[in-house]
């Protein structure tokens, strides 16, 4: 029979979510975790617009729920999910997962991505998006991603630039995150990799509309990454 | 006498008491002092005497005069890119490392709000 999810195991799953300029977007998605009984940290990255009041908004419906940091500058998706990463730790979570905040994944993932961790099957887990649904240019991007961080950093994986990963307390103290960008996604599977630590991938939901597209993987992003890769070959 | 023989002695001079009054002012080090004084002298000893600068390309097995110059300053400027850049990456990683810090020590409570 297949283990089901208990109450006691989403409390002691805590959710990151780093979130720049989301005002328009982030709040039914922490609604959405927070409904599903999953703990969260926020990180507002220095966003300009009012993200932060719109996560003290729901964070007043969740009190217990909901955690929020906020970084005084805008320094990217990596450190935002960095500090996430490390607030984290205060908790004593068990299982730690990172999802985008665009609502371009959804919370009813989130069983199925810790699944794996909760059985022993693995400490970490990356969330697949299904390439037939990307659009073409994103797709391209991606293949590309994944070639790269193949080539670059000698892992196999079928979406290399997913944001929606998670892990066990234990595998993320053995591992070290120093992207500041995009590269925090290639960066997290190969420091899996490296630290050999028994990881799964679980096929999940993305909801692509004009706004999500409009961040992530393009081709400028893809290039940067490329040139990040290729610094810390040094 | 040409006219850049005058001239780049007169910017090395005015260069060279700038570096000087910034190091009066403690913004810039010794080392820079001298460093940026080499440089200017060599500026207006190749303006004044064009013919030295032949004699130092040869040493280097260099034909023309004037390319030494010009190979030596695209030497100086990719060093100072190359400086530069290293100096804004160490700054960055410096600055992340402060803002990631003290986001972590404050956490926002909706007390923080009502203040």
């Amino acid at each position: 029979m297949e283990y089901e999810i208990t109450a006691e195991d989403k409390n002691e799953t805590y959710v990151v979510l780093p979130a720049y300029n989301e005002a328009t977007r982030i709040q039914p998605v922490i609604e959405a975790i927070a409904e599903k009984g999953y703990n969260m940290v926020i990180v507002n990255d220095g966003s300009l617009d009012n993200t932060l009041d719109v996560i003290l908004e729901s964070k007043r419906k969740y009190p217990n729920r909901i955690h929020v940091y906020s970084l005084l500058i805008n320094r990217g998706v990596g450190i935002a999910t960095q500090t996430g990463f490390d607030a984290v730790l205060k908790y004593n979570p068990k299982y730690i997962v990172s999802m985008d905040s665009d609502g371009q994944h959804s919370a009813d993932d989130l069983d199925n991505v810790i699944k794996p961790l909760v059985t022993g099957e693995a400490e970490a887990v990356i969330g697949v998006r299904p390439l037939k649904d990307m659009p073409f240019t994103r797709n391209f991007a991606n293949s590309i991603m994944n070639l790269l961080t193949r080539i670059f950093y000698r892992v196999d994986v079928s979406d290399s630039q997913t944001g929606f990963r998670a892990i066990t307390k234990g595998a993320l103290n053995k591992i070290s995150i120093n992207a500041t960008g995009y590269l925090i996604s290639s960066e997290f599977i190969r420091e899996i990799n490296d630290n050999n630590i028994p990881f799964a991938e679980v096929p999940i939901e993305t909801i692509y509309t004009p706004e999500t597209q409009a961040k992530g993987t393009n081709v400028t992003v893809a290039i940067k990454i490329l040139l990040q890769m290729i610094k810390h070959q040094f | 006498m040409l006219l850049y023989s005058l001239i780049f002695p007169i910017i090395s001079l005015i260069a060279i008491v700038g570096i000087v009054l910034r190091y009066m002012k403690r913004k810039n080090s010794f080392t820079t002092v001298i460093l940026w004084s080499i440089f200017w002298i060599f500026v207006s000893v190749f303006a004044l005497f064009p013919n030295l600068s032949t004699s130092f390309a040869s040493a280097f097995g260099i034909t023309r005069g004037l390319d030494f110059v010009i190979i030596l300053v695209f030497i100086i400027l990719f060093y100072i890119a190359l400086k530069l850049y290293f100096i804004v990456d160490k700054m960055q990683n410096d600055l992340n490392k402060i803002v990631k810090e003290v986001a972590i020590q404050n956490e926002i409570t909706l007390d923080d709000e009502e203040e």
